[in-house]
């Protein structure tokens, strides 16, 4: 009887045991599934528009889907050729460059003011730059635009350099007061015993210092300003002038049903962006991150 | 300062204890007007470009004005009170709730379970996190035109619903009164849904490691551990995920404007879509404030609280 008992529950545990391999594989099957539909979700679009950038006509119309084979050029040449490209690229890297170069000045001067020095009102600015992160560009377009109008702006690169620089300030802010926060106070005061002006502390010691911040704030203001479409399409309204996701806006207008030429214009429009993005993966994810988690 | 101390009392005298502190006054002057210094680009630009327009939008508001006209015509809340007798106000408000829905859904919902997915022991969660972020570095003009395309009558989706025998669903997704505004709000989904799956997993990093081990000492499985530490722990960073959807949801413009323009028949039309309309296209300035007013106070309303939320996490 006892015998028999514990081989029954040899059995049953050994099938239990099976069960439970069963069900680990199964739920493991089930977890790479939501995973791999998800990825497939992310990335089948943007792999379609790629696929279709190397495609000719006869192509995207006998095979839509498919990898190009063989890949051509003719799209891409097209685009950048007759349907204004090459201008639209020479703006947006004008716009964005001279976007980065100014941010990086004035958030690392901001920020290390905020973060390491001490003076009347510092309170009042801190707040007042603080609510700047909750004001939405969408909010306030229509004064912008009467602004810009009153400056003489419109229609310029400087309208929108300087509405991006202004817009964005706030949040670089606060992420170059983070880092010069944190660096050790030893050194500041080193540097001034040595006759270095406050000047010379933040220029040759503490700048060099907060690279990893001023790496964050280039590659988040290359971003945002290489792939805004408010404000260049509401400053600017001569097509010498046109940044790429405004040209795209009208090109998109005029060629919509010629799917060859829409998906070069993704490419040009994407390709930056995406090898800076393979370049610098971690950077761009704790600064987006980063941003919405602490300040 | 620590040197001006020291030499005070080697100097002795009351003329040059004097003369200490006036050097000291001199030299915290010049250390604030450096700051000061340091300050100025960046006020300047802030106070011009974005404080004075704040407050100039609320004063538009109040006025009838074309935009041109010298003299603007003083009106008082009369553009709000036609504002919410609006109808296709009130529309695009209700739009962009529909709106606020997906994305909460795509952000919070997929963002959580991919990143709960992920924080298991995975083969090439790397590949995965890239995938997923993918979408996020692109030009909203990009997830527009692939969405557009996507969505066409003979477009990927139609062409998919046939292949699996479901051709009877397949339409022109854009020209649909009732689902082009969902299907819009999709593709927004699309390129946002990354951020929040890193944002999880940032926080999941975080949770106390002792309250799985206890959940895994009491027996409790992974789905119920997921139920019962990881969600309650992550308790902030879901508030937080969820209001940035809201805050993004209620500026929700690019996307729209580049296909359907709050067609066919306003029905994708948006707060901002309809202001951006009332002001650039029909030159009704007062009126397009009044609407910029009510989204600037749903988006404060949303974001004060986001900021006491991270400032609360901060202490």
């Amino acid at each position: 009887m006892t015998r028999m008992a514990s081989q029954q529950v040899n059995v049953s545990q050994r099938r239990q045991a099976a069960l439970d391999r069963g069900r680990k594989i199964g739920s493991q099957i089930l977890v790479y599934a939501v995973l791999i539909g998800l990825l497939v979700f992310a990335l089948a679009p943007l792999v379609l528009a790629w696929f279709t950038a190397f495609k000719t006509r006869e192509q995207i119309i006998f095979d839509p889907y498919g990898p190009p084979i063989p890949p051509r050029l003719t799209n891409i040449i097209e685009a950048w050729t007759v349907g204004n490209f090459s201008l639209y690229f020479k703006n947006s890297a004008i716009i964005s460059v001279v976007d980065v170069i100014a941010m990086l000045v004035i958030s690392s001067l901001a920020g290390y003011a905020f973060g390491r020095m001490k003076f009347p009102g510092q309170r009042v600015l801190m707040v007042l730059f603080l609510v700047g992160l909750t004001i939405p560009v969408t909010a306030i377009v229509i004064p912008l635009y009467l602004t810009m109008r009153d400056f003489r702006l419109l229609d310029t690169y400087g309208s929108v350099i300087v509405a991006d620089v202004a817009l964005a300030a706030p949040i670089f802010i606060f992420i170059m007061r983070a880092f010069f926060k944190d660096l050790p106070s030893e050194l500041h005061d080193a540097a001034r015993i040595d006759g270095c002006s406050e000047f010379g502390v933040f220029w040759r010691v503490m700048l060099p210092l907060a690279k990893p911040g001023l790496l964050t704030v280039a590659l988040l203001e290359f971003l945002w300003s290489w792939n805004d479409l408010l404000l260049p399409l509401i400053f600017l309204t001569s097509d010498e002038l046109r940044t790429l996701p405004v040209g795209m806006l009208f090109y998109q207008g005029r060629f919509s049903v010629d799917y060859g030429l829409m998906s070069a214009g993704v490419i040009i429009v994407s390709l930056p962006v995406i090898i800076m993005f393979l370049f610098f993966q971690k950077n761009f994810v704790t600064g987006l991150t980063g941003g919405a988690l602490k300040g | 300062m620590n040197i001006t101390k020291r030499q005070t009392p080697r100097a002795g005298g009351a003329v040059t204890a004097r003369e200490a502190a006036a050097s000291r006054m001199r030299r915290r002057a010049q250390s604030w007007l450096t700051a000061y210094l340091f300050l100025l680009p960046a006020v300047a630009l802030y106070a011009i470009f974005v404080l004075r327009p704040t407050i100039e939008v609320f004063v538009l508001s109040l006025y009838k004005w074309n935009g041109i006209a010298a003299d603007r015509q003083w009106v008082g809340l009369a553009n709000f009170q036609k504002l919410f007798a609006d109808t296709i106000f009130w529309q695009a408000f209700r739009h962009n709730l529909t709106w606020t829905v997906v994305i909460v859904f795509f952000n919070v919902l997929i963002g959580l379970v991919a990143a709960a997915l992920l924080s298991m022991n995975i083969k090439g969660r790397v590949i995965f996190r890239l995938g997923y972020f993918l979408p996020v570095v692109q030009a909203s003009i990009v997830t527009a035109m692939i969405w557009r395309w996507i969505y066409n009558p003979d477009g990927l989706l139609n062409a998919s619903l046939h292949a699996i025998g479901l051709g009877s669903l397949a339409r022109g997704w854009l020209g649909d009164f009732t689902l082009a505004l969902p299907a819009l709000a999709v593709a927004a989904g699309w390129s946002g849904f990354g951020l929040s799956v890193v944002i999880f997993l940032a926080g999941m990093q975080g949770v106390d490691q002792t309250l799985y081990d206890a959940a895994r000492i009491d027996g409790a499985n992974s789905r119920q551990t997921f139920l019962y530490v990881t969600i309650p722990s992550l308790r902030n960073v879901i508030t937080i995920v969820v209001i940035l959807a809201m805050i993004g949801a209620f500026q929700a413009f690019d996307i729209i404007w580049a296909t359907t323009r709050g067609g066919p028949i306003r029905s994708t039309e948006m707060l901002a879509t309809y202001m951006f309309k009332k002001a650039f296209t029909e030159n009704q300035y007062g009126y397009a404030s009044a609407v910029a007013v009510v989204l600037c106070a749903i988006i404060l309303g949303f974001s004060s609280v986001y900021v006491s939320i991270r400032e609360r996490g901060n202490d």
